[in-house]
C-alpha cells in the first residue's frame, strides 16, 4: 500500500516536472497524456492581451501564424500549445526533394532546364514549401535555429549539386530538434554533409614519416561552435577569467590535435564503400568508420578523460561525443544561442542559467533533453513578459520576417506548392537557410555593433547583415511582394505564389481597425503610439481599398518597430 | 554647377527629395569647393581581407636551394615544385631568394617593377614571441589564437587581448573623417557589408555593392509626385519618431542614414568617367573596379581621405589547398594589376595603398589534403608610395624543429600586426601622437615618436 502510494506520488511528481513548472491546467492531469483537459463550460472570450501574447509566442516559436490561428493558440496557452507542437509529426524535407528529383527525371523541367539547375533548386524549393506550409512550426523553427549553430552551406558546390546532402542534413536537425542533444551532436559529427563541409570526411590517420597529421578542422569547430565554445563558462554563461582578468580557454591546440585523431577514418557509407571515396558520395546515410584509416592509440580528451588504446574508431567517437556532451559549458553555451535565435539577443545571466539547468536535467535526471531546453527557452518569464527584459528583443532575421509574410497573409498557388528559390531575398538581405558564407553563420552570437548598442554592452547579431544596402532592400522586397508582380522567386514549372488579402481588404473601410489587426498580428501591440498614428493617417490617405490594404501592410511590415521585436 | 534642367532630371532618376534638395545642392557645391582647396591631398587605404586564413607559405615560397629543401621537406604533399615558382627580384634579401605561387605572374610583375612589396610572417602578438615562455605557459598570447572568429577580428581591431567591435580603420575614421566634406558619406566605404575594420565610435563603413552605382534607396524615395511623394513623406515622418528602445533607435538610424547618403553618393558616382582599364569579371576585380570608380569621383564626394574594404572568402583550405589556391591566387594577382592600371589611369596610384590581411597563416605540415590553422602569414602591399621590390619583415628560416615552430609547422609571427598597421596608418595621415588611439598596443613593438617608420615600406 505504501509502496503503491510512493509510486503514485513519484509518477505524479514526474508528470508535474514534465509539465515544466507553469500552467498545470494544460498538462493533462498527471495521467501522462498531453491532451488538454475536457472543458464543460463554454470558453471565456479571449482578451486582446491574450491574443497579443499568442502573437508574441508565434513570433518567437514559429515562422508566423495567420491571424485566425492566434485565438486557438491563446486558448491552448503557451504550455498547451508547446505540447501540441511537440506531438506534431515531423515534416521532413527529403520527400519533397525526392518528388522534384523524380519529376525532373520524368522530363517535366526539360523545357526550362540548363544542366543541373533543378537538382540544385530542389533543396531550396523543399525548404520554402515546407517552412511555409508545415504544421510542425515549432520543430521547423528550432531546426532553423540549429542550422545557424551547426552550420553547413550550399556555397560548397558538392553540397549544392547533390540535393539530398543538405536535405538529409536538415532532416537530421528536424528529427533531433525534439530529441536529445547528444544524439544531435553525434548525428552531426557523422553527417556526410558536415564531413564534407568541415573536411573530416576522408580524414586519414597520421603519417609522421611524411609529416602528415590529421585534419583539425572539425575537431576545432565541434568544440568552438557546436558544443562548449572557446572559454570556460559559469553556469549562467558568463566567461570565467583568471587572475589577470583574461578569459580561461576551454581547450588548447593540443586538445584539438587529440580530437582530430578521434575524427579520422570516416568516409561515405553504402555498398562497396571504401576510404578515400570521393566519386560515389552517399549523403543519405551517415559516414562509416574504416578502422584501418583511424588513428590508433590513446587520445586525451577534455578535463582529464582519456580514450584508451585499442578501441574501434566508432567507440572513440562515442567517447569523444560523451566527453563534449557532458562538459558543463554545453547547457549555457547552446542555450544562450537558442534564446538568441528564438527570443532575445541579450538574455539575463539568470535566464541563461535556467535554460542551462534544464539542459543539465530535464527533471527526470536526463541531460540534453531538447524538449526541456525548448520549454525553458520559451516558458521563461523573460520570454513571456517583455517588461521583464529591459534590453529585450532582437532584430528580426530577414528570412523569418519574409516567411512570416507568406504565412500570415495566405500564400497560395494553383498547384498548391509554395515555390521559391530564395536567391532574391538572399541577395537583398544576405540570409538564406543553409547558405551562410562560412561556418560562422550569417552573424556572430557576440556581434556588438559600434555605437549605442556596443556602448551599453549589448550584442545584436542580426545587425551584422544590416548595412546601407540591405536596410533599404528589405522594404523594397516587401514593396515587390505587395505592389510588384512578385511574391516569391518561383522557377519555371511551378505556379506563381500569391497572397490572400481579401480578408484584410474587408477591413479597409476602417483604417483604424485595419491597422489594429495588423499590429496585433505583426507586432502584438509593441508598436509605439507615434508610429502607429502616422501609419493610420497614411493608410487613411489612400481611398482604393485594395491599395489601402497593401499600403497598410507595407508600413506595418517595414517600420523600425516591426524590424525589432521586444 | 547643376543647372535647373539637370536638377529636374536628377529628381526623377535619382530621387532627390524636395525637402533635401537644398542641402544636397549645397553639399555638392561645397564638395567642389572643398575639392578645389584640397587638390593633391588625397589618400586612400584599400584593405583586402582574405577570409579563412590564406596558406601564404605557398604564396611566397623560399626558392634558394637550402631553404626550398627545408620547405619541401616540411610541406610534403603540399609543396609547390621549385621549378614552378615565379622568381622575385627582391633587393633586400641577401643570399636568400623567394618565388611567388605559379598563378601570380601579375603580382610577380608588380613586385619586380617596384609597384608592390611583400611583408613576411605578420601576425597577432601581445609581446615579442618567446618560445620558452610559450612552452612553460607564461607567455601572453592573443585571445582565441588559431580560431577564425577571434583572429579575423583581431586583424581588423588591432586588439589581440580582447574582443571589441571597433576596428583600427574605424578609429582612423573617427580622427580623420572631418578632413572630408560633412555630407553624410562615410570616409570608410565597404564592398563587403558591415565590417569590424571600418567601425569606429562615430564613423561606420558605408556599404555599397560592386555592381551598378552601388547604392540602393527605398523604391520611389524622393519622387516629387504620386506614390513616390507619398512614400517619401511618410518615411520621413516615420523616421523622425524617436524610438525608446535601443535596437529600434539603431535600426532607425541605419535606415535614415542609408536613405540620405544614397542621394549624395549616387549623384556623385553616376558622374564617374568611363575607365579605359578593363577589369576581369570575377567578384574581386568587380569590387576593385567599383572602388576605382568611387576614387574617380572623390572630388564630387568631397573626400580627402577614404578607406575601402573588400572581403574575398574561401581561404580555409583544410582540404584541396593546392587546387583551390591555383584557382584563387591568380584572381587576386590579376585584380591587383587591373586596379593598379586603373589608378595609374586616374593619376592616383601614388595616393592609394592597397594591402592584404587574413585570419592567420596555416600549418606548414599537411593533413593529407590541406593545411590547418596557423599564426604568422605573408602579405602584399601595393601602391605608388610603396618602396616596392622588397621583402619587409623576417621570413623565418624553415627547419623541422625551428624555434619559431609552435607545433605542426605553425610559425610564430616575426612581424607584429601593429608594425604593419602603424606603417599604413602613419602614411595615411594619422599623426604619431594619435597612433596610440588607433593601435592601443602599438608601444609594445614601436615608439611612435621615433621618427622612423616601423617597416620603412612606404614613403611620402
Amino acid at each position: 500500500m505504501s509502496a503503491m502510494r510512493h509510486t503514485l506520488k513519484r509518477s505524479l511528481r514526474q508528470a508535474l516536472t514534465l509539465c515544466a513548472v507553469t500552467i498545470l491546467a494544460a498538462c493533462g492531469g498527471g495521467g501522462g497524456s498531453d491532451a488538454p483537459p475536457p472543458t464543460t463550460t463554454p470558453p471565456a472570450p479571449i482578451t486582446q492581451a491574450e491574443l497579443e501574447a499568442a502573437s508574441r509566442l508565434a513570433a518567437q516559436a514559429t515562422f508566423g501564424m495567420p491571424f485566425e490561428a492566434l485565438e486557438p493558440m491563446a486558448r491552448q496557452g503557451t504550455e498547451g500549445w508547446l505540447v501540441s507542437q511537440f506531438n506534431q509529426p515531423p515534416t521532413y524535407h527529403n520527400p519533397v526533394i525526392l518528388d522534384i528529383v523524380q519529376r525532373r527525371e520524368a522530363g517535366e523541367f526539360d523545357a526550362f532546364e540548363q544542366d543541373i539547375e533543378y537538382l540544385i533548386f530542389s533543396r531550396r524549393l523543399s525548404w520554402w514549401h515546407n517552412t511555409v506550409t508545415a504544421n510542425d512550426q515549432l520543430r521547423q523553427r528550432v531546426a532553423f535555429a540549429l542550422s545557424q549553430i551547426f552550420v553547413v552551406s550550399d556555397n560548397v558546390d558538392t553540397l549544392q549539386v547533390y540535393p539530398f546532402a543538405l536535405g538529409t542534413y536538415y532532416d537530421l536537425l528536424l528529427e533531433n530538434a525534439f530529441g536529445n542533444f547528444r544524439d544531435l551532436l553525434r548525428d552531426v559529427a557523422l553527417s556526410p554533409a558536415m564531413g564534407l563541409y568541415l573536411s573530416h570526411l576522408n580524414n586519414n590517420r597520421s603519417d609522421p614519416a611524411n609529416n602528415i597529421f590529421p585534419d583539425e578542422n572539425f575537431a576545432r569547430e565541434v568544440m568552438q561552435l557546436f558544443s562548449i565554445g572557446l572559454f570556460e563558462l559559469e553556469p549562467d554563461g558568463t566567461v570565467i577569467t583568471d587572475v589577470n582578468g583574461d578569459p580561461v580557454p576551454a581547450y588548447d591546440n593540443d586538445d584539438i590535435r587529440e580530437f582530430a585523431k578521434v575524427f579520422t577514418g570516416l568516409s561515405y557509407g553504402g555498398d562497396n564503400a571504401f576510404f578515400g571515396n570521393e566519386i560515389v558520395p552517399r549523403f543519405d546515410i551517415p559516414m562509416v568508420m574504416f578502422d584501418a584509416n583511424h588513428e590508433p592509440g590513446e587520445k586525451q580528451l577534455l578535463n582529464g578523460a582519456v580514450v584508451p588504446t585499442g578501441l574501434t574508431g566508432e567507440q572513440d567517437i562515442e567517447l569523444a561525443i560523451d566527453n563534449l556532451f557532458n562538459h558543463p559549458n554545453v547547457g549555457p553555451f547552446i542555450g544562450r544561442q537558442l534564446i538568441q535565435r528564438l527570443v532575445t539577443s541579450n538574455p539575463s545571466p539568470q535566464y541563461v542559467e535556467r535554460v542551462g539547468n534544464a539542459f543539465a536535467d530535464n527533471g527526470l535526471g536526463v541531460r540534453g533533453d531538447m524538449r526541456a531546453v525548448i520549454r525553458a527557452v520559451l516558458l521563461d518569464p523573460e520570454a513571456r513578459d517583455p517588461n521583464l527584459a529591459p534590453n529585450g528583443g532582437k532584430l528580426r532575421e530577414p528570412i523569418v520576417r519574409y516567411v512570416s509574410i507568406l504565412r500570415q497573409f495566405g500564400a497560395t498557388s494553383d498547384d498548391g506548392f509554395i515555390a521559391a528559390l530564395g536567391y532574391f531575398i538572399q541577395e537583398l538581405t544576405r540570409q538564406h537557410p543553409l547558405s551562410a558564407p562560412s561556418v560562422f553563420n550569417f552573424y556572430l552570437p557576440d556581434h556588438s555593433p559600434a555605437g549605442e548598442i556596443s556602448d551599453q554592452g549589448l550584442v545584436a547579431p542580426e545587425f551584422q547583415i544590416t548595412d546601407a544596402n540591405s536596410v533599404v532592400n528589405y522594404p523594397n522586397l516587401v514593396d515587390a511582394v505587395l505592389f510588384g508582380d512578385f511574391v516569391t522567386d518561383a522557377p519555371p514549372g511551378f505556379d506563381a505564389v500569391t497572397l490572400t488579402l481579401a480578408p484584410w481588404e474587408a477591413l479597409a473601410n476602417d483604417p483604424g481597425a485595419l491597422v489594429d489587426r495588423l499590429e496585433t498580428l505583426v507586432t502584438y501591440g509593441s508598436m509605439d503610439a507615434e508610429t502607429r498614428a502616422i501609419i493610420e493617417a497614411a493608410v487613411a490617405e489612400i481611398q482604393d481599398p485594395a491599395t489601402r490594404t497593401r499600403a497598410a501592410l507595407y508600413w506595418v511590415l517595414t517600420v523600425p518597430a516591426t524590424a525589432v521585436r521586444d | 554647377m547643376i543647372n535647373r534642367r539637370q536638377f529636374l532630371s536628377h529628381s526623377c532618376s535619382l530621387g532627390v527629395a524636395a525637402s533635401t534638395v537644398g542641402t544636397t545642392l549645397l553639399s555638392l557645391g561645397a564638395a567642389r569647393n572643398a575639392a578645389a582647396q584640397s587638390a593633391g591631398d588625397y589618400r586612400a587605404l584599400v584593405c583586402i581581407l582574405l577570409a579563412g586564413g590564406n596558406d601564404s607559405y605557398n604564396m611566397l615560397v623560399p626558392s634558394d636551394t637550402s631553404q626550398y629543401g627545408a620547405y619541401a621537406g616540411i610541406r610534403a604533399d603540399l609543396a609547390l615544385p621549385q621549378a614552378d615558382l615565379l622568381p622575385l627580384s627582391l633587393s633586400n634579401t641577401g643570399a636568400r631568394s623567394f618565388g611567388l605561387h605559379p598563378g601570380m605572374s601579375a603580382l610577380q610583375q608588380l613586385v619586380n617593377t617596384g609597384d608592390a612589396a611583400m611583408v613576411a610572417n605578420v601576425g597577432t602578438l601581445l609581446e615579442a614571441f618567446d618560445p620558452v615562455a610559450v612552452e612553460n605557459g607564461t607567455a601572453r598570447l592573443p585571445v582565441g589564437l588559431f580560431s577564425h572568429a577571434d583572429q579575423i577580428n583581431q586583424w581588423q581591431t588591432a586588439i589581440a587581448d580582447g574582443r571589441t567591435s571597433k576596428g583600427w580603420g574605424g578609429r582612423i575614421g573617427d580622427l580623420l573623417q572631418s578632413s572630408n566634406l560633412a555630407n553624410g558619406v562615410s570616409m570608410n566605404i565597404s564592398l563587403a557589408g558591415t565590417n569590424v575594420f571600418q567601425s569606429g565610435d562615430d564613423v561606420v563603413g558605408y556599404a555599397i555593392e560592386s555592381t551598378g552605382n552601388g547604392a540602393a534607396n527605398i523604391n520611389g524615395y524622393g519622387d516629387a509626385a504620386g506614390f513616390g511623394e507619398y512614400r517619401t513623406r511618410v518615411w520621413d515622418e516615420l523616421l523622425a519618431v524617436q524610438q525608446s528602445q535601443v535596437f529600434r533607435r539603431e535600426f532607425r538610424k541605419r535606415l535614415r542614414d542609408a536613405i540620405d547618403t544614397e542621394v549624395v553618393f549616387s549623384d556623385a558616382i553616376s558622374q564617374a568617367p568611363t575607365l579605359n582599364t578593363t577589369f576581369s569579371p570575377g567578384p574581386f576585380s568587380t569590387a576593385l573596379n567599383q572602388i576605382a570608380r568611387v576614387i574617380s569621383v572623390r572630388d564630387l564626394l568631397g573626400a580627402n581621405r577614404q578607406t575601402f574594404f573588400i572581403t574575398v572568402g574561401g581561404w580555409d583550405h583544410h582540404d584541396e589547398v593546392l587546387d583551390n589556391q591555383a584557382g584563387m591566387l591568380p584572381a587576386i594577382a590579376n585584380g591587383l594589376a587591373e586596379f593598379r592600371n586603373a589608378l595609374v589611369e586616374l593619376g592616383t596610384f601614388d595616393d592609394v595603398t592597397t594591402f592584404t590581411i587574413s585570419d592567420f597563416g596555416r600549418t606548414l605540415t599537411s593533413n593529407g589534403r590541406g593545411s590547418d590553422h596557423g599564426w604568422g602569414g605573408h602579405h602584399i602591399v601595393m601602391g605608388g608610395a610603396v618602396n616596392g621590390g622588397q621583402l619587409y619583415g623576417d621570413y623565418p628560416l624553415l627547419a623541422p624543429n625551428a624555434a619559431l615552430d609552435v607545433g605542426r609547422g605553425i610559425y610564430a609571427p616575426t612581424t607584429p600586426t601593429e608594425a604593419y598597421f602603424a606603417e599604413l596608418a602613419l602614411w595615411f595621415g594619422v599623426s604619431p601622437g594619435d597612433l596610440d588611439v588607433v593601435l592601443p598596443n602599438v608601444r609594445t613593438f614601436y615608439t611612435p615618436e621615433s621618427g622612423t617608420p616601423p617597416l620603412g615600406l612606404l614613403t611620402g
